[in-house]
Order: structure tokens, then sequence, then C-alpha cells
């Protein structure tokens, strides 16, 4: 069953605007993250402000809202503005349809990232970043119960499940962190660039067993912008836009953490039908993959559930891929997975770091991680439950 | 007993949660120790956490149903760190989390920690009962294992 799919390559990318992603970027709002991933987005792009007519903004901690963000760059005339939930495939997808419905034509997007009191020990003793710790137990008087299974512990729950079921070794998931760590050692704007062995994850610190620090992404500070116009825009603007081929969201109805009815059917899975159904490319013509890794059990999950490998065997899988020189997954010797590092080496970016990478690669801009002659990225984001999302771009 | 706790005080007495008046049958259940599901009255479904309408027939006619907190665990972890709570020390080992299928509420699940049992005997399969601790000064719903 085909779907409708009128946005078909209508929208391009046509600038990318990022700080470098650190642990620790000293005394710096996100807001100036933001507004300096904004600036060089705009510049990028080669276009003057008063282009920009959309603004969609990260709805994260301490970030500034898409009001903020065009009083901060003094963007006029806006007539569209949004603050989508995360992650990043939502703010593209705002975007797309803003202009392609007529809203607006050239649509600023960005995202910024500051590390909060309760995932940072440096950012708790920073005292201009002690409010997010009361946006953060939203307004009840004592902190939520250890037994609460939120959105991020849920992902070890359901982890230690996918061991269960399939019988895997943890050495699986420190797979996932071995390829990240290697190619983040590639990327200049990367957090984490120490290499890393299977005996150096085995010992890492446990912080909810089955996991432990290593699968879960690391926070930083640091922000990603982007811009959106029509493609035929873009074409003025450059002779081989990067465009998008499709962009989805996916979710079931009994998303609740706890709740979820099996890792069989969830909102990846959602995901990975719309996707098919709109597009006229698979994982076979694919140049460069990008598995969101907010949690390592997360990648293992769009490697499965896109079809790369089959249910369970996603470990194997990475291992007959396995590329010892490089340290990393090269899918048939060709392929590799995040090349950027992703949000376990290169920062916790929501998958802002993702499209990001998949942009560059498509211009054949990624210097030594370029994929030769990329024409087609797919990104798997967001994990099972509310923000399963998923993107396929191309190069015209 | 809880029937004559008010609606301010039951906010008061759980300050870990939002309650709601959707909520509010669940969390009184506690004060009680009895574990209330709601199931809906016209098609017979149950669901978790409790939502103003039934999610399979949009029907509002729901009941909180005690249940007698049975079944068997279907997710589980051990934190070796997490959010404070009395009772709970993270020093002296992990803290075991668990997802359990309760018997006789198809399809519903609830979450707690598992009393009486190392960390790692808290495993996906085990047969567990409900229990009552005091936490906060009320009574908490949590796990131990169901002895064949």
């Amino acid at each position: 069953m085909a779907r409708r799919n009128p946005m078909r390559d209508e929208i391009a990318i046509v600038g990318v605007g990022s700080t470098d992603f650190s642990r620790d970027a000293g005394g710096i709002s996100a807001a100036k993250l933001g507004a300096q991933a904004c600036i060089a987005a705009i510049q990028d792009a080669g276009i003057d402000k008063s282009e920009i007519d959309g603004v969609v903004g990260a709805l994260e901690p301490g970030a500034p809202r898409a009001n903020q963000m065009s009083s901060i760059l003094g963007l006029n005339d806006i007539t569209h503005h949004s603050s989508p939930m995360p992650v990043a495939v939502s703010a593209l997808v705002d975007a797309m349809t803003a202009i392609f419905s007529g809203q607006c034509d050239t649509v600023l997007v960005y995202y910024a990232f500051t590390r909060a009191p309760w995932n940072s020990r440096s950012a708790a003793q920073d005292p201009f970043r002690s409010y997010l710790g009361g946006m953060m137990s939203g307004g009840l008087k004592a902190p939520p119960m250890p037994e609460s299974i939120d959105p991020s512990a849920a992902y070890t729950a359901w982890a230690q499940r996918y061991i269960h079921e399939y019988d895997v070794p943890r050495e699986t998931f420190g797979r996932v962190a071995m390829n990240m760590r290697a190619n983040a050692a590639r990327n200049p704007k990367a957090a984490m660039k120490t290499p890393l062995t299977m005996e150096a994850y085995l010992e890492a610190r446990m912080i909810r067993d089955p996991l432990c620090m290593l699968d879960m992404d690391i926070p930083v500070d640091g922000a990603d912008a982007f811009i959106l116009t029509t493609t035929e825009k873009a074409k003025k603007l450059t002779p081989n836009p990067v465009v998008v081929h499709t962009a989805t969201a996916g979710m079931v109805g009994r998303n609740d953490e706890d709740q979820l009815p099996s890792l069989e059917r969830h909102g990846q899975h959602v995901v990975v039908e719309a996707l098919k159904e709109r597009s006229d490319v698979w994982i076979d013509d694919v140049d460069v993959f990008f598995p969101y890794d907010g949690f390592s059990i997360i990648t293992l999950g769009w490697i499965e559930n896109m079809g790369f490998a089959k249910r369970g065997q996603a470990g194997r899988w990475m291992l007959d891929h396995w590329d010892e020189d490089l340290g990393c997954v090269m899918i048939d010797g060709r392929v590799p997975m995040n090349p950027h590092g992703g949000s376990l080496s290169e920062g916790a970016s929501r998958g802002t770091g993702h499209l990001r990478e998949a942009v560059m690669q498509l211009r054949g801009d990624a210097g030594e991680r370029q994929v030769h002659d990329a024409k087609t990225a797919l990104i798997g984001c967001g994990g099972f439950f509310f923000n399963s999302q998923g993107a396929i771009l191309k190069r015209l | 007993m809880s029937e004559s706790v008010s609606d301010a005080e039951l906010v008061e007495r759980f300050p870990w949660v939002q309650i709601t008046h959707d909520s509010k049958f669940h969390f009184r259940g506690w004060l009680d120790k009895q574990l209330l599901i709601n199931r809906c009255a016209d098609c017979g479904n149950w669901h978790h956490p409790p939502k103003p309408v039934c999610p399979v027939c949009w029907s509002e006619n729901l009941v909180p149903t005690e249940v007698d907190g049975t079944g068997t665990i279907h997710l589980a972890m051990a934190l070796h760190q997490g959010a404070p709570a009395p009772g709970v020390d993270y020093a002296k080992g992990p803290h075991p989390v668990v997802a359990v299928d309760l018997d006789g509420a198809d399809g519903v699940r609830f979450s707690s920690t598992v009393i009486g049992l190392p960390p790692e005997e808290v495993v996906i399969g085990l047969p567990v009962e409900l229990d009552w601790v005091e936490r906060y000064g009320h009574p908490f719903p949590v796990f131990r294992k169901r002895e064949a």
C-alpha cells in the first residue's frame, strides 16, 4: 500500500550551523549557544536574515523558545513559529509542513542543549542553572519515587527484556558504544573522543543494571541549527541541494513506558512502515545510516526494525559488518553507522547531530568521515514510546 | 479509612506524584492497602495508569477494581543510583525495580520494587505477590517472591 507523499523532495535543507559539543562549555548560556548555531546556519545558507519568515525552536530545558530566539536575533515579520517536542525530526517535519502549506517560505530550525543539575555534577554547581531543577520536578514537592519507570529508566527495563528474550550478552550493547566512540574520534565537534575497548565498557560504572554509563547519551553544552526552504528556491542557492525525501513520526496507542505491549510493536515499527510506503528507496539504497542512540538499546531496535538484522540478531550483525581497522560498523564494507559519533559520543543532541551529519555527508562536506559519493541517508530518530521518528534525506 | 481523607489531604500525603481526578481512587486505595486498577464496566477491559475513559470502547463507566496483586515479572532492572526515597539506600546495594503482569487484569502491568530477595534473584518470569511497606508515612505497594 503506497501512501500519499506530496512533499517528497520538495523541501531542502540549505544551511547548517553548529557549536562544538562539550561536557562543559564554561559560562555560556543555552541561548548563546543557540544563537551562535543559528547565525552560522544563516551564513552557511548564504541568505539574509530578512528572508527568514519561520522559526521552529527546541523545547529543551533552559533553551530559548522560538519567540525568544526571534527576539535575540532580531528576526522580523515571522509568519510561522513553534516549539515542538523533541526529538529532532519533529522540528524538521513541522518546518517542512509549514513551508509546503505556504505558512512561510524559509525556516530557521534550532536545538540548544545545556547540561542540567540532575545530569551533570558541574552543572549542579552553576547557580544560573539552579532554576532548571524546579522545572524537572514539575512543581511537585518531592522527587518521583525510584520505582517510577520514567522514559529514561524504561529503556533499561526493556533492555533487560531484550536480553531475556534473545539471550544476548552485555557485549551486544558494548558494541554499539564502541562504534560511536571510534566514529567520534574522527569528528572535531565530538565531546568524547578517547578510544573505548570492550574491556573498558564492561568495567564502566553501572547506573541501572543492565545499562551502564556508556549505554546512555552524554549530557553536553551545544547547539545545532538548520535552514529549510522550498527545493525550488534551494536550486537558486546551490546546484545540488539536500532534500527531504520523506520524514515521519510513529506511535502506538499503549505507549506508557511500562505498559508497552512488546518489543515487537512500538513507535519504531510505525515509523518504518510509513517511511517505506512513502519512499522510492530503502535500506539497500542507503549510503549512510543514522540510528538514534540516546540509549544503546534504541540503536539495536532501529537496526532490527529497519530490517538490517533479524530480531535479536543486531549484535551478530554488527560483528558481521565490523571493520577492525576503523573500529566501527561498515555495512557491506561501505556504509557507516553514525559516522559523527552519535549521542553516545558526540553528545546528547536529541538527534540533531544525526540530522546535521546526514546533511554534511550528502553535501560532501564530512571531511575524513566522508562516505564516497553519498546520495542517500536514512535516519531513525528517537526511541520506543512517544518520540519515534524517521527521515530519508537525498542529494538531488 | 480513605473515605474520610479529603482531596487536599490526599495531595498532601503523596507529594511525589501528580494526582488527578482520574487517579485519586487509585491512591486512596493505597491508604486502605488496596491495589485498585481501572476496569471498564461496559467492555470489561482493564487499563493502567488510570485514564479518563476506557481506551478500548471510550466508556466513562470505569470501576477502580481491587486485584489480589499476584503476577509475573515482565520487566526488571536494578538501580545503582536513582531518586531518593525513605528506606532506599543505594550505598547498601542496587535497588530492584520491576513491572509485573498482574494476574486477572489482562494486559496491565504494575511497577514497584521487590522486597525480601537479593537483587540478582529479581528476574523476568519470577512469580510475585503484593505486599505493603510504609513510605512517607503511607502504605506503599511492593512485591515479594510468591512461593509455590
